[in-house]
């Protein structure tokens, strides 16, 4: 059948011809980053011929960490669960040694199977907020500096500068810039979910604003936050050591000192 | 007549479902296949160059006829082009995947496959918390196309 004039291009001699027809096809296509992660099905096996499980159960939360990377595959459908699981499966000799990949599969199942029983519900808070603050506490607006990576805080400012150039952050890397974003500039998550979803190659609604929501505490028990004790472990020091603010950055101090300072109401709640 | 324009059937491939071996594609292997920009969807979620770039290069690898607009509209001309009568796709949890099928469905009718599951059971979990979800489904979760392994 001959090509239709409203057809798009499939014939390239390289990613940079494909990058210029983008460029000019997408104009308003936010961003002048390419990324480095290829697309296609080839690109996702190769990748999925990597996954190490047994290393994968006991570095995953490391920022060097043995992960995989396949989000954005997943997400696309470039690759199913079900094969990824059951290749999972046939790299191992006990199962026990996929149990943290499965199980972090099983998240994904679990967000998709909730979006298909909310649907648009997921942009909407689903519990009150255990922080001890109201939704009109917090702003509307992600403010510039965090998007433009210039808060002087050398973790998130690099975190935000990945997000934009790779369009990956590492799970870890995620809950960080989102308890930061949420308790400690008090921003309404769903701001912060749609920069999220713009800038993410594995943007998904529903993985992307229920972890935001889980982070903020409207889908879980209590709000998540961290302390720079804890960031410095998993990120091996490389943000710490370099950072002016080492030492009096607002993520110093023990975990209920940190609870006191972002959640004045909350603590004084459980403490009565 | 040109064999070409006489197809039962057309699949609708969307960016959910970006493999050669989707259920719709391997359900028509021979049908004509379209994937539409959505330009709507585009807007909305401000999708950043990166993003447009992976995707477009996972299409690249399908056996597709590329086009931007109004994906139901789009898809309706494609069938239309293609003297069908009936589209197949694969299943999204995705609200704005419902709404698409409902309009194609004003002009064809829409055959939706399941996606491959990843849980091999019919009923439903319940999904207040993950970890409720996670004691109900686990096991169900190493059932897998593959052989079947020792547990623990
Ligand atoms: C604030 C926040 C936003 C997030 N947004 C997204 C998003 O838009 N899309 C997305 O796919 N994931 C999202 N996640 C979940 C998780 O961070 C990513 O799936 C993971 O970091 C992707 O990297 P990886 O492929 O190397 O993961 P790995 O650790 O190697 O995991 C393997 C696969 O399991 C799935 N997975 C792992 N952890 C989770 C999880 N917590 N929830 C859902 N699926 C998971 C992914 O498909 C992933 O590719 C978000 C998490 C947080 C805290």
């Amino acid at each position: 059948m001959p090509m239709s004039v409203k057809d798009m291009r499939r014939e390239f001699s390289g990613r940079e011809e494909l990058i210029e027809y983008l460029r000019e096809q997408f104009p308003e296509a936010e961003g002048e980053e390419a990324g480095a992660t290829r697309g296609g099905r080839a690109a996702a096996e190769r990748a999925l011929a990597g996954v190490d499980p047994r290393r994968y159960a006991s570095t995953r939360n490391f920022l060097d960490g043995a992960v995989t990377r396949l989000a954005p595959s997943i997400r696309h459908g470039v690759l199913s669960l079900a094969e990824v699981r059951d290749f999972v499966l046939s790299r191992v000799q006990r199962a026990n040694d996929a149990s943290k990949l499965i199980l972090e599969l099983g998240w994904r199942e679990y967000w998709q199977r909730l979006y298909a029983q909310i649907g648009e519900g997921i942009w909407r808070d689903r519990e009150n907020l255990k922080t001890g603050f109201r939704p009109v506490d917090y702003s509307e607006d992600l403010p510039d500096d965090i998007v433009e990576g210039r808060t002087g805080l050398a973790c998130i400012d690099a975190f935000s500068r990945e997000l934009r150039q790779t369009g990956y952050l590492h799970n870890h890397a995620r809950m960080w810039v989102a308890a930061y974003v949420v308790h400690w500039r008090r921003v309404r998550w769903q701001a912060a979910a749609r920069w999220f979803l713009t800038h993410l190659l594995d943007g998904d609604p529903a993985s992307n604003n229920l972890s935001w929501q889980w982070v903020a505490s409207t889908f879980s028990s209590k709000p998540y936050f961290f302390n720079r004790e804890n960031l410095e472990r998993f990120t091996g020091g490389r943000y710490c050591r370099e950072c002016p603010l080492k030492g009096k950055c607002d993520f110093e101090g023990e975990y209920d000192e940190i609870a006191a300072r972002l959640f004045p109401n909350a603590a004084m709640e459980s403490a009565r | 007549m040109n064999p070409d324009r006489n197809h039962e059937r057309i699949v609708w491939v969307h960016g959910d479902c970006l493999r050669p071996g989707n259920p719709a594609l391997r359900a028509r292997p021979d049908a004509p296949a379209i994937f539409c920009w959505d330009d709507e969807l585009l807007r909305e979620w401000k999708i950043s160059f990166k993003r447009v770039l992976f995707i477009y290069e996972c299409l690249l690898e399908l056996p597709v006829t590329i086009r931007r607009g109004d994906v139901a509209g789009e898809v309706a001309a494609f069938a239309d082009e293609h003297g069908a009568t009936g589209v197949v796709t694969t299943f999204s949890p995705s609200p704005r995947f419902g709404l698409i099928t409902s309009e194609i469905e004003k002009s064809y009718p829409v055959e939706v496959l399941p996606e491959d599951p990843f849980l091999d059971y019919p009923g439903e979990f319940d999904l207040r918390r993950f970890s409720r979800f996670w004691r109900q489904a686990e096991s169900y979760a190493y059932r897998g196309g593959g052989e079947q392994l020792k547990l623990w």
